[in-house]
């Protein structure tokens, strides 16, 4: 069952003034429940503003955003509703921290959703415990953490309201290598774990591969594709011509194909040397 | 090539918080940063690179050992605004450093503070913003432009000082990949054109793997350093501290370990040319 | 966007204003508004409001962006002369209950709406047709005098200089912010008085945080750059007077010199 789905959806800014500007323009898709999404597309295709009107943080110009069936803009008053059933991560969440401590950052959410204060210190333990935050922390000020930690304590902090969907907007941006990995693991094992739906947005070709179930490619206000992982990254001409690339891994298996060699396309490391082993121990250089 | 910048068994620590001990973040570091070369100097955060930057240019003293920019000791402070004219510092967030509300007027920034005359920090000024392809905007406001372009108009106020060496302290962290391949794009052109020398820190593999040489640090010590190929065919190393390496070469790497006598390679290009090198004749039809 | 204010912004241009030396603009803009005060009759309030005419003419700035300014500004105007309409003498034109408009009233009321007008438009001219740099440099020459006095000239322009930089940097912080807090469902927009203060919290304080961080870095980037001081500096744009400013100069003073005249010579307008 689709979870959430938008219906000729379109978002212009300053509509009425000499500036205006179509950010999103008509566009129809269904996300289905449990699944793992990747969006992509360059800065100003229109997937920032796209986000923003899942949560109902931006009003739709025209057409829809339904949540399970239902519009989400009938009762206008109800939608922080919406926004604890559709929770968003923005880029930099770390710049959001306020309260004295960590533990009180992360109930700054479901404290705002009226459940009883048991309820809420157990949702944000939970919270904390799947971005790895250990007990210890829970008592520190957010501003004496680490970027990276930081980082997490923000993420937690929508994770705890136990959003139906999560959407993270380049979780990933800013991080070293480390972090970046560990960031990442942590998301797909509360994907894994929770079974609810994730929006991923990265710039990060590796990271979407290695994550998502699905790719939505936003280009030009439009959304150009949204098709299985695989199937998008085999369209590696086209992306290159929307400025977006594919993983290199994918690329060098596309360039040894077009060359003429029979091999599929690979998303990871695995997927690779196995498409190759056979074709190499054909060529028989073996040491 | 000679030597540029001389690090020398340098140690640091940050001044403790109250009632701890000082912990040093770099522990008997020596590195070399010869002119007109592009370096690419790699870790973890907490590693210490950023340290090691702001110690170039003398915003940080030593508290052990000694740091010399083209002969000159970063503690003698009769040539501490020459040491910083000489190595331009660009860091991370490029919206907190651009000083001025018009972009011209914040490249000028570093030159009329040296007090260079006012028709000689004009011409630089000009000069400065073609260099990084920003000379149309001179008249914009940096908080409209994209992060790309303001970390261009960074380096461009660093330029207008006429600097011997740029340092970046990850300038493309925050850059989308348009901005990130703008500003190496710009980078290259420099070393390349002008001779001025890079020292480029970054987390991105692909960034380092242009550089001419490859410094990794960890945990406040040098790791290993080299060309790319030979810090890149380390795999196992790099890997053992959870540092990335290129895909390609983790690919050529993996094939070695099968058997297949692969090279190192570094970028798509060189990958797929070591394949095809073993791979069987493409079948005609 | 909140970054998008009309009023206090600089348009780029080459027109006569925009040419002129800022502290000469500075030193005469202000002239205008001391006389818009000295003017007790219409025929001296209309010379000063020509001048200011004129120089919306010469600064080649399109006429919507001055009628933005006005448009944000106007209901302290029509405030100011409502109350107006109920002082002063002569006929009486109009009862409503106790209160009573008389024709002194009715040319109050048009008076300050003018000065007020006129001064805004004239703020406008100089901030439209003069760079936020060169305002704050010209500022910081004109207070030159007062160094004697130990007041820190460059420090403060320097000060001017970044608070004008960084006020649309952090206009949009604080949109990402509220987006932000709105997500994990803060509640703006509704509460008593106190409690929307509460609700303020979570903007407020991560905006302080993320300002000090900015500051650190900036200070950074400014040491980087060799800043020490206004010792020694030098300027790339030079300020000087030329031909263009000496011609304003004089026909301003011609201008306030007849606003004296006609005061003099014609009975005043105000009671």
């Amino acid at each position: 069952m689709a979870v959430i789905e938008c219906k000729n959806l379109t978002y212009v800014y300053g509509e009425g003034t000499p500036f205006c500007r179509k950010a999103v323009d008509n566009v129809n898709l269904s996300i289905e429940k449990g699944e793992f999404i990747g969006v992509i597309g360059h800065t100003g295709s229109g997937k920032s503003t796209l986000i923003q009107t899942l949560n109902g943080l931006l009003r739709p110009t025209s057409g829809q955003v339904l949540l399970d069936g239902k519009d989400i803009w009938a009762e206008p008053k109800k939608i922080r509703q919406v926004r604890f059933r559709v929770g968003m991560v923005f880029q930099y969440p770390e710049h959001q921290l306020f309260e004295e401590t960590v533990l009180k950052d992360i109930s700054f959410g479901p404290s705002n959703m009226g459940l009883s204060p048991q309820e809420v210190e157990d949702r944000a333990r939970r919270a904390a415990a799947f971005v790895g935050l250990s007990e210890d922390f829970l008592t520190k000020s957010p501003f004496e953490l680490s970027g990276g930690e930081k980082r997490r304590v923000a993420i937690a902090g929508v994770i705890a309201m136990d959003p139906d969907v999560l959407v993270l907007d380049e979780p990933t941006a800013g991080l070293d290598p480390r972090g970046r990995d560990v960031l990442l693991t942590q998301i797909t094992s509360y994907h894994k774990t929770r079974g609810n739906t994730v929006l991923l947005v990265s710039h990060s070709m590796e990271d979407i591969a290695r994550t998502a179930d699905r790719i939505l490619v936003m280009n030009d206000s439009h959304a150009a594709m949204f098709a299985p992982t695989r199937e998008v990254f085999a369209r590696g001409a086209e992306l290159e011509r929307m400025g977006l690339r594919v993983p290199q891994i994918t690329k060098i298996l596309s360039m040894l194909r077009e060359r003429g060699w029979p091999v599929g396309t690979a998303l990871t490391m695995e997927e690779a040397v196995r498409e190759l082993l056979p074709l190499l121990e054909k060529g028989g250089v073996r040491a | 090539m000679s030597e540029f910048i001389s690090a020398q068994d340098v140690s640091f620590a940050y001044d403790p918080e109250e009632g701890q001990a000082p912990r040093n973040v770099l522990e008997g570091v020596s590195m070399r940063i010869r002119r007109g070369e592009f370096v690419a100097l790699l870790g973890h955060n907490g590693c210490g690179k950023s340290t090691m930057a702001k110690l170039f240019n003398a915003m940080l003293l030593p508290t052990g050992g000694k740091v010399f920019v083209d002969g000159m000791d970063t503690v003698d402070e009769a040539v501490l605004y020459e040491i910083r004219r000489r190595v331009g510092l660009v860091l991370q967030n490029p919206d907190n450093q651009l000083v001025a509300s018009v972009v011209e007027e914040d490249v000028a920034f570093g030159p009329e503070n040296l007090g260079v005359p006012p028709e000689e920090i004009r011409r630089r000024v000009d000069e400065a913003l073609k260099a990084v392809e920003m000379y149309d905007f001179r008249l914009n406001a940096p908080y409209k432009l994209s992060g790309g372009q303001k970390q261009r108009v960074a380096i461009a106020g660093i330029i207008a000082m006429q600097p011997d060496c740029i340092v970046l302290d990850e300038p493309t962290a925050m850059l989308d990949p348009r901005g990130r391949s703008e500003v190496l794009r710009t980078i290259h052109r420099l070393n390349r054109e002008q001779g001025i020398t890079i020292v480029l820190i970054t987390h991105y593999m692909d960034e380092a793997v242009q550089a001419d040489r490859v410094i990794v640090m960890d945990d406040g010590n040098v790791l290993t350093e080299g060309t790319p190929r030979e810090v890149f065919s380390q795999v196992e190393l790099l890997k053992k501290h959870q540092l990335d390496v290129p895909q390609a070469t983790e690919l050529t790497y993996r094939l070695r370990g099968m058997g297949f006598p692969m090279p190192c390679t570094l970028n798509e290009e060189e990958c797929v040319e070591a394949l095809a090198a073993y791979l069987p004749p493409v079948q005609a039809g | 966007m909140i970054g998008d204010i009309a009023f206090g912004q600089f348009i780029p241009g080459k027109s006569p204003l925009h040419r002129m030396d800022p502290r000469v603009k500075i030193v005469l803009i202000f002239l205008f508004i001391v006389f818009l005060f000295v003017a007790q009759n219409f025929v001296a309030l209309a010379l000063p409001v020509l001048a200011a005419l004129a120089a919306i003419f010469l600064s080649g700035v399109p006429l919507r962006q001055y009628l933005k300014s006005v448009k944000a500004v106007i209901f302290i105007v029509l405030f100011t002369s409502v109350l107006n309409l109920f002082y002063g003498g002569g006929q009486t034109l109009l009862k409503l209950g106790f209160m009573e408009i008389k024709s002194g009233g009715v040319s109050n009321a048009i008076f300050i709406a003018v000065r007020i007008l006129t001064l805004i438009l004239l703020s406008a001219v100089l901030t439209f047709t003069t760079s936020p740099n060169s305002l704050t440099d010209a500022i910081e020459r004109l207070m030159k005098p007062l160094k004697v006095f130990h007041v820190k000239v460059h420090e403060i322009a320097m000060i001017m200089t970044i608070a004008l930089r960084f006020v649309p940097t952090l206009l949009e912080e604080t949109d990402k912010i509220m987006s932000a807090q709105k997500a994990r469902g803060a509640d703006l927009e509704s509460g008593g008085l106190v409690q929307r203060a509460k609700a303020l919290l979570p903007i407020l304080i991560p905006l302080f945080v993320s300002s000090f961080r900015r500051a650190y870095d900036l200070a950074m980037a400014m040491e980087c750059r060799c800043y020490h001081g206004g010792e020694g500096r030098t300027k790339m744009k030079v300020l000087h007077a030329g031909k263009g400013d000496a011609a304003a100069c004089a026909v301003s003073c011609l201008l306030c010199a007849a606003v004296i005249v006609c005061n003099i010579l014609l009975p005043g307008s105000l009671t």
